[in-house]
């Protein structure tokens, strides 16, 4: 098929550019997924292959960009599993005693967790976003990447269980521990001093 | 145990970002929001968080 297909008795073809166009958001969020270039390279690729091949299996009621996450999506889920398959680690303990240097013997806070005063304007700031990748690049590996299928990606826990092969107290644990470990991140960079000066 | 501790609570805030709290659980929780500034600080870092990964996903 030509690259630039047009529409043919009413089926959606898509313009090989309009794929493209999605290249740099896909390996954008890809990259923070996986945490290789290269395996994102490959990935990406691959999805925008795929999908130019199986472009008749979109529908057009959800966005390309929808489409192509979706994609992606289940390309990754697939390597991940492959890659969990092949270095297997013990499932994750409770969790009962996680964090327990943040908190004080009576249970209360060590130090007080700052105040964000207006989150929607906070999360407008580049400098903001770019602390928050920051502490999410800096996350153990597993960890990072089930908290980034979940928020990146909008895996629900179920999703995240059938998906990975994880309890759902595991995924409860390892998602609680990538949002206290970013909220401890971000105590240093990004939700206490707001503006320097 | 009636009342939470600010680490349980810490597991509940993060626990209700993905799924909705049991009965039991949710009143307990808030009522600990009622008297506790730290973890109500840590329930809007928590939804800061969400939405910043939003809008990093989706600013171009």
């Amino acid at each position: 098929m030509p690259p630039n297909a047009s529409s043919a008795a009413g089926k959606i073809s898509i313009e090989f550019a309009a794929l493209a166009e999605q290249r740099v958001y896909l390996m954008r969020i890809a990259r923070m997924e996986l945490r290789d270039e290269h395996a994102a390279e490959d990935c990406v690729s691959d999805v925008l292959t795929q999908a130019y091949e199986r472009q008749a299996t979109f529908r057009g009621d959800s966005s390309l960009r929808t489409w192509l996450v979706s994609i992606l999506k289940n390309r990754i889920i697939d390597l991940l599993r492959k890659q969990w398959r092949e270095q297997p680690i013990e499932e994750a303990p409770s969790g009962e005693q996680d964090f327990d240097n943040l908190f004080d013997e009576t249970g209360h806070y060590a130090e007080m967790p700052s105040h964000v005063r207006d989150p929607a304007e906070l999360c407008q700031e580049e400098r903001f976003l770019s602390a928050v990748q920051g502490c999410v690049d800096k996350l153990p590996k597993r960890i990072g990447q089930v908290f980034v299928l979940r928020e990146v990606f909008g895996s629900d826990t179920k999703e995240l269980c059938k998906d990975l092969g994880l309890t759902t107290s595991n995924v409860w644990v390892q998602l609680y521990r990538a949002r206290m470990m970013l909220r401890t991140c971000l105590e240093k960079n990004g939700f206490g001093n707001a503006q320097p000066g | 145990m009636l009342r939470l501790s600010c680490q349980q609570a810490s597991r509940l805030l993060s626990q209700r970002q993905d799924e909705p709290l049991p009965f039991a659980k949710r009143m307990r929780l808030r009522l600990h929001l009622m008297y506790c500034a730290a973890c109500t600080n840590v329930s809007r870092q928590f939804d800061t968080l969400r939405m910043a990964m939003l809008r990093w996903r989706d600013r171009d």
